[in-house]
C-alpha cells in the first residue's frame, strides 16, 4: 500500500477508481482541471502493483466577497470496497487537508455527504472531526439530500508550524493575496 | 490596424459591433448587424463581414454557411488578416489544426504583429507539437510584450520543451530577478521557483538544483515538494547524513509512502536484510497505526525471519478482521518459499483455532485470552482465496463453503467465491454469486460494477447494462451514459463479450468509443496552454503534455486496440454478407419441414428486427430531445464542436478495407507499446494478409528483440518463410534486404527444421508445442495427425485453464482444419481436467445450467 500525492498520470487511473465506486462520476477534464490547478491537493492509494484503489480529488473554493477565509473542498473520495478497513480513507485525507493549509492557507475544508451514506457520515464526524454545517435538499442527481460538513484547520496548521502559524495568519487578513480565483474558462 | 479594404465610418463602427457581439456571444445580433453593412448594394461583397458573418453562424451551429460566408469573404480580400484569422478559427473550431496553422501564418503575413493571432498560433503550435515552431512564436510575443509575465513564462517554456534547459533556466532566471517580492505568501511565486528547480534538475546540474532549492526554500510554500527533492538531490549527490533526517522527516509526514522508506533506507547505505527489517521494526513502534512498516519488511525477509514477522503480520490481520489482508500479501506468491511458510501457518491457525480458539497451541498452553469468535471466519476468507490463487478449485471451494457457513451475510465471502468460479471457468455460477453480493448492498457501486464486469465474462451484455443502470443517470440509457462519463473497463468488457459473440459490428463500436475517448482527452488540452500559465502551475503542466504525448500507452488503449484489430483481421479473413445477401439465403434444396422451420425462424427474426428498430428509433428521439436540453442548459458548451459520425454497428462490420481500419489501431502500439511484443505480433497478422514482406519482416525484429523464443513469433516466422515461398517476383533491392535478414533469421533451415528445432528446445512448455503443431499442419495438412498429436499427448495436469481453452479454440476454429472428432477427445480430456469449466461441459448441461440461472435472476429480479 502506497500513498502519496496525485501525478497528471494518475488522473485517468482516479477516474477509473472513480467510476467503479461512485455514482458521481466526471469526465477527464475535470480531472485535468484539478490536477493543474491544485496540484498539491490530491492524493492516491495505490496497490504492490500501482493500481489505484483510492484517491481523494480535492480543490480550493473561491472565497466569497468580503470573506477572507480560503477553504478547501473534498470533490470526491473513494476506496475500493476490497480495500476497506485499513484507515485509507482517513489518511488520504489527512494527507489532502495537510496540503490545503501549507500551500493555500486553508482555514477549513468543506464536502458534501449522501445522507443515507452512514459509514462515510461515520468516518467523517468520528475519525476526522468534520460536523454537520446544515442539510442541502436534493443535493444529488438522484434527489437525495446532502450533508454540507466542514471541518477547521487551524489545528492543523498550529501543528504544521506554530511559528508561521502567528506570522502568517497574522498578516494574512491585512493583506489578502488573490491567487486562486477559478475563473470559469477553463470547465 | 488598417483593413485591406476599409468601410466608411458608419459602416467601420457597425462592423466593430459586430466583433464585439461575437466576443459577448451575442450571436443574434451580431447577424443583424452583419445584415444591416451586408444590405448595402455597395459592401454585398465586404470581404471582412462576409468572414464574420460567418464565423458567427458556425456559432449558431450553421456549419455550411459558415463555411460559405468565410471562403467567399477570404476570397474578396485575400489581403485582409481579419479574414484569414477568421478561417483559421474556424478551421480550429473543426479541429482541423494544421489547416488552421497555415491560415494564422497567413493571417501573419499580412499583419505580422498581431498579438491576437500570435497567441492563437502559439496555442496550435504546442497543441499540434510543433515545438520549433512553438518557440519562435514564444520569441515573437515575448519581443512584442515584454512587460508581461506570460510572456516571459511561454519563451522560457518553449525552450525547456525544447531540451535547452540552460536557455529556459537563464530566462526565468532574469525574470525572478527582475520581480521584487512583497507577500510573505504567494503561491504563484513558489510554483514558479519550483518550475525553475525542475529545469535545473533536468539539465542535469543537480548541485545548482540543489543551491537554488536551498536558497529559495524559504519561499516556496509546497514544503513537500521541497523535502522530496531535496532529499533526491542529496542521495543523488551522495550527501547521505544529509538526506537521511529529510526522509526520516517525510516517513513521518506520511507513514504510508513506500518510497520515503526505500530511500531512508538508501540513505542507510544498507543492503543487509536484517537490518533493513529492524529499521522497518524502528518505525513500526513509532507509526503504530501504518501499515507500510508493518507490510514492507515481509518483501525483505527470508527464511526464519520470515517465518516470524509474517506470522505476526497475519495474526493481527485475522485478529482485528482487516478483509484486504489477502491482496495485501498476494505479490509475496511469486516466491514459492514464502507461499510455503504463509501455507504452513494458515493450516496451524486453521487447526488451533477450530480445537481451542487460539492461533497456536503454544497460546493455549500459555494461557493467552482466546481469539475473538471471528478470527476463524476470517482465517477461512483467507485460505480460501490462498488455494484460489493456486488455482485449487476444490480446496478454494471447501474453505470458503466453511467461511459462508460460519457468517452468511459477509458480502465479500460471496464475491470471493464467484471470483473462485471464475477461475475454475463456470463464469455463469461465477456471475451468479457476485449478483448474489450485489443484491445484498445494493448501495455500493463497487459491487455492482463488480457483478456487471462478470456478467460481461459470462456474454450477458444485456444484463450488464440493466445492473449498470442502477447507478446511471435515469434520462438516458446506461449504455450512453457510461460511454458519455468515458467508462472505459465497462466499454472494453462489451467489446470483447461481443468479439466472443461473434457481434463483430457491437464490438467494434465498443472499440471506437473507447478510441474516441481518447481523442477527446488529447483535445482536452488546449484550454490548459493559457490557463496553466496563468495559474503558474508549469510543472503540472508539463506533467500533462508529457502525458498526452504518450496518453495511448494507457492499458484501455491497448484493450481496445487489440481487440478491434482482431476483428478487423477476422472481418479481412471472412467478410460477412452483405445484408441482401442474406436475404437471398438458398432455399431451394432444403426439405419442407426444414423450410418451416427457417421460415419460422425468419418470421421470428423479422419481428425483434422491427421491434428493434423500433425501439432504436424511440432511444434516437428521446436522444434528440436529450442533446437539446442539454445545449439549452448549457450554452457555454461547444456548439461550434464538430459532430462525429455515428458508430452504426452494420457499417462497422462491412468496412471497405478492414486491414486500413485495424492499422489505424495499430500505429499508436507501434509507437507507444512497442516494448510489448503483442503489438508485433498483431503488425505481423496484418502486414501478412496484405502481403507485405518488408514489413512482416520488420514485426519479426522487433519482436525477436524482446523475446527471440516467444512461441507465437515462430509461428509469424514459419508464415513468413512460406510467403517468401509463395511470392515468386520479389523486387530486386527487396531481395536483397531480405536475403541479408532471413540468413540470420533462418539460419540456412527450411520452415520444417525450424520448427523441429523448436520443438526439440521446448518440448515442456505447452505454447512452444501448440504453436509447432499448428505450423506443422500449417506447412503439410497430411501431417495433421501428427500435429493433433503432438498437443493431445501434452500432459493435462500441467495445463493452466487459459492453456487449454486456446488449445481447444484452436480444434474448433479449424486451425487444425475441419477435425471434429479430435476437437470432441479434447473437450472431453478437458472436461475432466477443469470439471468446472463451462467450455467442456457438453451443450446440453451447459444450456441447462444457463437457463437455471436465467431463471433464478429473472425472478430475483421481480422481487
Amino acid at each position: 500500500m502506497n500513498i502519496r500525492c496525485a501525478k497528471p498520470e494518475d488522473l485517468m487511473n482516479m477516474q477509473h477508481c472513480n467510476l467503479l465506486c461512485l455514482p458521481e462520476n466526471y469526465q477527464m477534464k475535470y480531472y485535468f482541471y484539478h490536477g493543474l490547478t491544485w496540484p498539491q491537493l490530491s492524493y492516491v492509494a495505490e496497490d504492490d502493483k500501482g493500481n489505484i484503489v483510492g484517491y481523494v480529488l480535492a480543490k480550493m473554493e473561491e472565497p466569497e466577497p468580503n470573506d477572507e477565509l480560503r477553504h478547501g473542498h473534498i470533490t470526491s473520495l473513494a476506496v475500493k470496497r476490497s480495500y476497506r478497513r485499513l484507515g485509507l480513507a482517513q489518511k488520504l485525507m489527512n494527507q489532502a487537508s495537510q496540503a490545503m493549509v501549507e500551500c493555500f492557507e486553508a482555514q477549513h475544508v468543506s464536502l458534501h455527504v449522501r445522507k443515507s451514506n452512514r459509514a462515510a457520515l461515520n468516518l467523517y464526524t468520528n475519525s476526522l472531526g468534520f460536523k454537520i454545517l446544515e442539510i442541502e435538499p436534493k443535493y444529488y442527481a438522484d434527489g437525495e439530500d446532502a450533508y454540507s460538513m466542514r471541518r477547521d484547520l487551524t489545528e492543523i496548521a498550529k501543528e504544521l508550524d506554530p511559528e508561521k502559524f502567528e506570522i502568517s495568519f497574522g498578516q494574512r487578513t491585512k493583506n489578502p493575496v488573490d491567487h486562486i480565483h477559478h475563473d470559469g474558462h477553463c470547465c | 490596424m488598417p483593413s485591406s479594404d476599409p468601410l466608411p465610418p458608419k459602416e467601420s463602427a457597425i462592423f466593430r459591433k459586430i466583433l464585439k457581439c461575437y466576443e459577448m456571444k451575442q450571436y443574434k445580433n451580431g447577424l443583424k448587424l452583419a445584415k444591416q453593412i451586408l444590405t448595402n448594394p455597395k459592401y454585398t461583397e465586404h470581404g471582412e463581414t462576409l468572414a464574420m458573418k460567418g464565423l458567427t453562424l458556425n456559432c449558431l451551429g450553421r456549419k455550411d454557411e459558415a463555411y460559405d460566408h468565410v471562403r467567399r469573404g477570404l476570397r474578396n480580400d485575400l489581403k485582409s488578416h481579419v479574414c484569414w484569422h477568421v478561417y483559421g478559427l474556424l478551421q480550429r473550431s473543426d479541429k482541423k489544426y494544421d489547416e488552421a496553422i497555415k491560415c494564422y501564418r497567413n493571417a501573419l503575413k499580412c499583419e505580422k504583429d498581431n498579438i491576437q493571432i500570435l497567441r492563437d498560433l502559439s496555442l496550435l503550435q504546442i497543441q499540434m507539437r510543433d515545438l520549433e515552431g512553438y518557440r519562435e512564436t514564444r520569441h515573437q510575443l515575448f519581443k512584442l510584450r515584454p512587460s508581461q509575465h506570460a510572456s516571459w513564462i511561454g519563451f522560457a517554456m518553449s525552450y525547456h520543451l525544447l531540451g535547452d534547459f540552460e536557455t529556459a533556466n537563464s530566462i526565468l532566471e532574469t525574470f525572478r530577478q527582475s520581480q521584487s517580492l512583497n507577500e510573505t505568501y504567494d503561491y504563484k511565486h513558489s510554483e514558479l521557483l519550483l518550475y525553475q528547480n525542475q529545469i535545473l534538475q533536468e539539465s542535469g546540474n543537480i548541485d545548482k538544483a540543489l543551491k537554488h532549492l536551498e536558497d529559495f526554500s524559504a519561499q516556496i510554500v509546497d514544503k513537500l515538494a521541497v523535502k522530496e527533492t531535496m532529499g533526491e538531490l542529496c542521495l543523488k549527490l551522495g550527501k547521505f547524513s544529509t538526506a537521511l533526517p529529510i526522509w526520516e522527516g517525510l516517513i513521518k509526514r506520511n507513514p504510508e509512502n513506500t518510497l520515503y522508506y526505500q530511500k531512508f533506507i538508501e540513505a542507510k547505505q544498507t543492503k543487509d536484510s536484517d537490518e533493513i527489517v529492524n529499521i522497518y521494526k524502528k518505525f513500526q513502534s513509532e507509526y503504530p497505526y501504518s501499515i507500510c512498516p508493518k507490510r514492507l519488511p515481509l518483501n525483505v525477509a527470508n527464511g526464519d525471519r520470515f517465518s516470524e514477522i509474517v506470522d505476526d503480520y497475519l495474526r493481527r490481520g485475522l485478529r482485528k478482521g482487516v478483509p484486504p489482508l489477502f491482496v495485501n500479501v498476494r505479490s509475496l506468491y511469486q516466491h514459492d518459499d514464502k507461499v510455503k511458510v504463509i501455507s504452513e501457518l494458515i493450516h496451524g491457525y486453521h487447526n488451533s483455532l477450530k480445537s481451542s480458539g487460539h492461533f497456536s497451541n503454544a497460546d493455549k498452553e500459555a494461557a493467552l485470552p482466546q481469539e475473538p469468535a471471528s478470527a476463524l471466519l476470517w482465517t477461512l476468507y483467507f485460505m480460501a482465496q490462498h488455494y484460489d490463487h493456486l488455482r485449487d478449485t476444490t480446496k478454494a471451494l471447501e474453505y470458503i463453503n466453511a467461511a459462508i457457513e460460519h457468517t452468511p451475510t459477509l458480502i465479500e465471502l460471496f464475491v470471493t467465491k464467484g471470483r473462485i468460479y471464475k477461475h475454475a471457468g463456470d463464469l455463469v455460477e461465477a456471475f451468479k454469486w457476485l449478483d448474489e453480493a450485489q443484491s445484498l448492498d445494493t448501495a455500493d457501486r463497487y459491487i455492482n460494477s463488480k457483478c456487471a464486469k462478470y456478467m460481461l465474462r459470462a456474454n450477458m451484455v444485456k444484463e450488464a447494462e440493466e445492473i449498470c443502470a442502477k447507478f446511471t443517470r435515469e434520462d438516458v440509457s446506461a449504455m450512453e451514459n457510461l460511454n458519455e462519463m468515458q467508462c472505459m473497463w465497462f466499454q472494453t468488457e462489451c467489446a470483447l463479450a461481443y468479439q466472443r459473440l461473434e457481434r463483430w459490428g457491437d464490438a467494434l463500436k465498443k472499440c471506437h468509443e473507447v478510441d474516441r475517448h481518447f481523442s477527446e482527452i488529447i483535445e482536452d488540452q488546449f484550454d490548459f496552454h493559457t490557463y496553466c500559465m496563468r495559474k503558474m502551475t508549469l510543472r503540472a503542466y508539463v506533467g500533462l503534455l508529457r502525458l498526452e504525448d504518450v496518453l495511448r500507452q494507457h492499458p484501455f488503449y491497448f484493450k481496445a486496440a487489440r481487440c478491434a484489430i482482431e476483428v478487423y483481421v477476422r472481418l479481412y479473413d471472412k467478410p460477412l454478407k452483405t445484408e441482401q445477401q442474406v436475404e437471398e439465403f438458398d432455399t431451394e434444396n432444403l426439405p419442407p419441414s426444414e423450410l418451416k422451420k427457417l421460415r419460422n425462424k425468419q418470421r421470428k427474426a423479422k419481428k425483434k428486427a422491427e421491434l428493434e428498430t423500433a425501439q432504436a428509433v424511440q432511444a434516437q428521439v428521446k436522444k434528440e430531445q436529450h442533446n437539446k436540453s442539454r445545449q439549452l442548459q448549457n450554452q457555454d458548451g461547444d456548439p461550434e464542436a464538430p459532430q462525429l459520425d455515428e458508430l452504426v454497428p452494420e457499417k462497422l462490420a462491412r468496412p471497405d478495407d478492414p486491414l486500413e481500419k485495424a492499422i489505424d489501431f495499430l500505429r499508436p502500439l507501434q509507437v507507444l507499446a512497442k516494448e510489448c511484443i503483442k503489438t508485433h505480433l498483431l503488425a505481423f497478422e496484418i502486414y501478412y494478409r496484405k502481403n507485405k514482406l518488408l514489413l512482416m519482416l520488420q514485426s519479426i525484429k522487433r519482436a525477436k528483440s524482446l523475446d527471440p523464443i516467444d512461441p507465437n513469433l515462430h509461428t509469424c516466422i514459419v508464415k513468413f518463410y512460406k510467403a517468401l515461398k509463395v511470392n515468386g517476383e520479389i523486387n530486386e533491392h527487396v531481395r536483397t534486404v531480405i536475403d541479408k535478414e532471413t540468413k540470420l533469421l533462418f539460419d540456412g533451415r527450411d520452415a520444417d527444421a525450424m520448427n523441429q528445432d523448436v520443438l526439440k528446445k521446448f518440448p515442456n512448455s505447452f505454447h512452444h508445442v501448440l504453436q509447432v503443431a499448428r505450423c506443422m499442419y500449417e506447412l503439410d495438412a497430411t501431417k495433421r495427425n501428427t500435429a493433433v498429436q503432438l498437443v493431445m499427448s501434452f500432459d493435462f495436469k500441467r495445463l493452466t485453464l487459459e492453456d487449454a481453452t486456446l488449445a481447444y479454440n484452436y480444434f474448433t476454429t479449424g486451425v487444425f482444419g475441419v477435425c471434429e472428432s479430435s476437437a470432441n477427445e479434447y473437450k472431453v480430456k478437458c472436461q475432466q481436467r477443469f470439471p468446472h469449466a463451462l467450455l467442456f461441459k457438453d451443450q446440453q448441461s451447459c444450456e441447462n445450467h444457463m437457463e437455471n440461472v436465467k431463471v433464478e435472476w429473472d425472478n430475483d429480479d421481480q422481487q
